[in-house]
């Protein structure tokens, strides 16, 4: 089938030299693509995020929100005359690239500050960048608590505006404590992605659960693994182990497929109390097709809760850029506000340890916390003060209700114990 | 003959190195000392690769394994602070060579595609363990917390200029060694194996154990590529040891050329600078790069370094039979359909 | 009993895709690493048809005719070029398409999880067989998988078109001398494992969330269960579907860190001591 070859065609000489020629043509509509472009007049914002394949929601619900927060600054004249600039660039899901990606918008595109829309595994290569090229960097998605709190890791320009695991632990090993007195919930069993996260984060759950509920009981743990598309054999090892209640760190499209699947065995027909990490994000709520009802999740991102008049305008302000926001929407703005306000305290000087000193302990107004209130906290450069609050689906509006706040002085109180027993303090 | 070609090579090599080292003096930017870094760690990847698919006709799947293998063992080997620099990079290269060894051993008997195959189910095997030996590798989330980089003979690899040079001179050493290897005896007799087995079998040679040993050499020299990667992330991820990652390494030999020496080389510069401008200009990464595939396999239908080489000789002797010759040995190592690909024979 | 209908479950949909790989290897010697794109174009199809329509009938015809077509297409326009030509370039066209297609259903259908509403006539409670639950929505799946690999088996073995396959398999210039048009033949073949592939999708669509990128997964598995039933072989890729779902059922339960590991294991073991797989010379 394989036709000899005679020498070489012109054709194919012609069509190699115009490929090579495009690769040049592209390169010089660059300039060079490697000469950095310096401090300009335009303050340039880096964003590593993954807007490609299986979780691209999370790159894109962040950039949205970005977008929206320098839309706004520049709006308001920006500082001493000098706009804000986004450049987000896609990692794909991929740590090696979000470290190169990071390098290049520091080195090349002169990014003087990052804000970090990478998953976990991302968020610590770029933490190694940052490491070596010490610009303001903001991690806006991780929840791994390592990233701060330990502080062989910690670098000193670098800080999180996401909600941590630990303190959704302790809010969540709360609240469901409360449930379990009420309800007698004594046989858990937990499903949760087979990953870092999902691994620490349903660990830390139970462990906190105990810790306010010693009477509770692990039967079972189910570990699918991450981006799984079929949970039949977990939905019918539920079923089979019949706890009392449970809980699961799915999230995203794993979660949706879950709840589906369950659905079709109708799991949460019965009294099965359910507790959820990752369901009261709006695009998931709206792509499940039968949400049932009272089914209880951490807070992720609802529009009507907290309900300031803030949070509603920023709902409707984002809409008009971009479909339904996500948890990582808000905290992506957070950081905004908080690099906005560093940069009037440093009357527009973009150095990394000049902008990390005035936000390392900053407050902020934030219309994302109950008590109107965000702090980065100076000991380890994390967020205190946003919503760690449990609420119950509502099948019908697709949404949530019933917030419970978890007092953040208790949060506080045993994160201090934990950062003790894990030697990080 | 030998020396000639080898004192040739030598000054070739002599002044690429003096090239790349004078590289940042005229063009001081950070962002293209970058870019040269992962050239040298995709490039040692993707030569050593052509090692086997362009010179021995071993199309392996499998290749990035070696190189996550480098990576990791020399991560680790640093993380936990009880062996020098020197002999963390000597105990990674003997590990990946060690692995290479086995798997090499266990793979090289197949044909063809079920040699691709199996080589891929080791290194999907090799990730499935970096995924669940959490304690050990960090999982998901790999080797944390950073690479220590303490001075190797005085000299601080946490210096990026000076990193630039270590990773540079490596670089070049590994290439020279690996054109040492493809030009002495045994390379031809690689090259005798690809274009015909049988007659090698014939002529006394010991496929099984030449093959091996290519397997091993080109295993080893991916994992330098996988240290210099490590070190300069300052971490290694299971990401690595994808499939994905043998695939670009492919796609680099592809893109370059196979038959030329350095054409996997011009393949990396290639992708790093398509990955670098794609991503820049647009988040459809996957529609440019994909669009940019299928031309290059519809259009070109060979690398390009092959091309201008193919180009260069036939003008030189317009009808040379060796130059055709060579062009229908490449046709026939890559195999017919009847021939490589009948499930039913 | 629960658990091997769900690995039965998983194996059948998986059988559809692997069947659809095999059959194009078998006798187009293509190894289509676009395959789990096509199961999730399959999905995406189908999504699309229902929500035009609302019916599910027209959903499961968008995503098995709309891929059959786009199979066809896709043969006639990219893959006739690249017949006989070394296995690396194959790879990269469809790899090609792999990222291609990733980039345009994100573009077309956005990054959101999307769900296809399960049938209504489907939404009945669980059948209880064996003291295990399975709900009719799976019964329903795997019945049709099983008839459509039925079918399959049936047009390959006893119809002329399947002896001309197999043949044209064996010794394409021979066929083609005897005055069958292999070129129709070939893009026929890939339509209708394109085909298989949609139907899974088509399938998957109500229960498993869609996002870009959805087939990577299943593509992998695609290609362990081809090793180990043999390249181009339907009956193998059968046995070793549900050898994998029984995998994943029970592997889920008892082991379930190393499941992916234990699969590669199978693979390379069944390379190992029987290259050509367990039913490597059937069609």
């Amino acid at each position: 089938m394989s036709k000899p070859k005679t020498g070489v065609r012109r054709r194919d000489v012609l069509k190699s030299a115009s490929a090579v020629a495009g690769v040049a043509a592209a390169s010089a509509v660059t300039g060079f693509p490697f000469v950095a472009k310096g401090q300009g007049k335009v303050i340039r914002v880096g964003m590593p995020t993954i807007l490609s394949g299986r979780v691209a929601i999370l790159g894109e619900s962040s950039r949205a929100a970005a977008q929206l927060a320098v839309q706004e600054f520049n709006a308001a004249g920006g500082i001493n005359g000098r706009k804000m600039e986004l450049i987000a660039r896609d990692s794909k899901g991929s740590p090696n690239e979000a470290a190169r990606v990071t390098r290049d918008l520091i080195n090349s595109d002169g990014c003087e500050i990052i804000i970090d829309a990478e998953a976990s595994s991302g968020s610590f290569a770029v933490q190694e960048v940052i490491r070596s090229l010490p610009v303001l960097c903001i991690h806006t998605c991780s929840e791994t608590s390592a990233l701060s709190a330990d502080p062989a890791i910690r670098v000193p320009t670098a800080f999180r505006s996401a909600r941590q695991g630990i303190h959704d632990a302790v809010g969540g090993g709360r609240f469901a404590a409360e449930l379990v007195k009420k309800r007698n919930l004594k046989r858990w069993m937990t499903c949760s992605p087979d990953y870092a996260y999902g691994r620490d984060n349903t660990a830390e759950f139970m462990e906190y659960l105990k810790i306010f509920e010693p009477s509770v009981e692990v039967v079972d743990q189910a570990w699918p693994k991450l981006f799984e598309p079929d949970y039949t054999a977990f939905v019918t090892r539920i079923l089979q182990v019949k706890p009392q209640a449970m809980y699961s760190a799915l999230w995203g499209g794993d979660l949706v497929s879950f709840i589906e699947q369950a659905n079709l065995y109708g799991m949460f027909a019965g009294d099965l109390a359910f507790f959820s990490g990752g369901l009261a994000d709006p695009p998931v709520l709206k792509a499940i097709r039968q949400l049932p009802d009272g089914l209880n999740s951490v807070y992720r991102y609802d529009p009507q809760y907290p309900a300031h008049k803030g949070n509603a305008d920023f709902y409707d302000n984002y809409r008009k850029i971009h479909p339904d926001p996500t948890n990582w929407s808000w905290q992506n703005y957070t950081a905004f506000t908080f690099v906005t306000k560093a940069l009037k305290a440093t009357n527009g000087n973009t150095d990394g340890k000049a902008l990390a000193d005035v936000i390392r302990g900053m407050e902020i107004d934030s219309p994302f916390s109950p008590t109107g209130k965000i702090t980065m906290r100076a000991e380890d450069q994390t967020i205190i003060g946003y919503p760690v609050a449990w609420g119950k689906t509502v099948s019908k509006s697709k949404g949530m209700t019933d917030w419970v706040a978890v007092d953040w002085g208790e949060i506080q109180e045993h994160e201090k114990e934990w950062k003790r027993r894990k030697g990080y303090v | 003959m030998g020396t000639t070609t080898f004192r040739r090579d030598l000054v070739i090599a002599v002044i690429a190195l003096v090239v790349l080292l004078g590289i940042p003096l005229v063009f001081p930017s950070a962002a293209l000392r970058d870019f040269i870094i992962y050239v040298v760690a995709y490039g040692l990847l993707a030569i050593s690769l052509n090692l086997l698919t362009g010179y021995t006709g071993l199309v392996s799947f499998g290749h990035a394994l070696y190189f996550a293998a480098g990576a990791y063992a020399f991560g680790l080997l640093m993380q936990s602070g009880k062996v020098s620099t020197l002999s963390a990079f000597a105990l990674s290269i003997l590990f990946s060579a060690f692995l290479a060894l086995v798997v090499g051993a266990i793979c090289v008997r197949l044909k063809e595609i079920y040699f691709a195959f199996l080589t891929l189910a080791f290194q999907m095997l090799f990730y499935s363990v970096i995924l669940t030996w959490v304690s050990l590798t960090g999982g998901d989330q790999g080797l944390m917390g950073g690479i220590p980089r303490p001075p190797l003979f005085g000299i601080d690899l946490g210096d990026p200029h000076v990193f630039y040079v270590f990773s540079c001179v490596l670089f070049v050493v590994c290439v020279f060694l690996l054109r040492q290897i493809t030009e002495s005896p045994f390379g031809y007799t690689l090259r005798m194996i690809r274009d015909n087995q049988e007659r090698a079998v014939f002529l006394g040679v010991n496929v099984f154990r030449a093959k091996l040993l290519a397997f091993v050499l080109a295993g080893s020299i991916a994992s330098v590529g996988g240290i210099v990667l490590a070190l300069f992330a300052s971490g290694a991820y299971p990401g690595y040891a994808f499939w994905t990652t043998s695939g670009e390494a492919i796609f680099m030999i592809m893109l370059g050329g196979s038959q030329v020496f350095i054409g996997p080389i011009v393949g990396a510069v290639l992708l790093q600078l398509l990955n670098h401008i794609v991503t820049i200009y647009t988040e459809h990464n996957g529609l440019f790069l994909g669009i940019i595939i299928l031309v290059a396999v519809l259009g070109l239908r060979r690398g390009i370094a092959d091309f201008i080489y193919e180009a260069w000789a036939g003008r030189r002797a317009a009808r040379a039979p060796a130059v055709t010759a060579k062009a229908q040995g490449t046709e026939a190592a890559a195999g017919n359909k009847e021939a490589a690909y009948d499930p039913l024979s | 009993m629960t658990q091997v209908s769900s690995g039965l479950l998983m194996g059948m949909l998986l059988f559809l895709v692997a069947s659809g790989l095999s059959l194009i290897f078998g006798v187009l010697g293509i190894v289509n690493f676009a395959h789990g794109s096509f199961y999730m174009l399959g999905a995406y199809f189908a999504y699309a048809g229902y929500m035009a329509t609302e019916s599910f009938l027209v959903a499961l015809a968008a995503g098995t005719l709309g891929m059959a077509l786009f199979g066809a297409v896709f043969e006639r326009l990219f893959i006739s070029r690249i017949y006989g030509r070394d296995v690396l370039m194959q790879l990269l066209l469809c790899y090609a398409f792999v990222l291609i297609l990733d980039d345009i259903v994100k573009i077309v259908w956005g990054a959101n999880y999307l769900l296809m509403r399960i049938p209504p006539a489907f939404a009945l409670p669980p059948l209880f067989v064996g003291g295990g639950a399975i709900p009719v929505y799976y019964a329903f799946l795997i019945g049709v998988s099983a008839a459509v690999g039925l079918l399959l088996w049936f047009a390959i073995t006893k119809t002329r078109f399947g002896k001309t396959v197999r043949a044209a398999a064996i010794n394409p210039q021979m066929v083609s001398a005897l005055g069958v048009n292999t070129k129709l033949l070939y893009t026929s073949v890939f339509a209708i494992g394109s085909l298989l592939a949609g139907a899974a999708g088509a399938l998957a669509a109500p229960v498993r969330s869609l996002t870009p990128g959805m087939g990577l997964s299943i593509l992998i598995e695609s290609f362990i269960v081809t090793v180990i039933g043999g390249m181009g072989s339907i009956v193998g890729a059968l046995v070793a579907s549900i050898l994998i779902g029984l995998t994943r059922a029970f592997g889920s339960i008892g082991f379930p860190l190393f499941v992916d590991g234990l699969m590669f294991t199978i693979m390379a073991l069944v390379l190992i001591l029987k290259p050509s797989g367990l039913f490597g010379r059937q069609v």
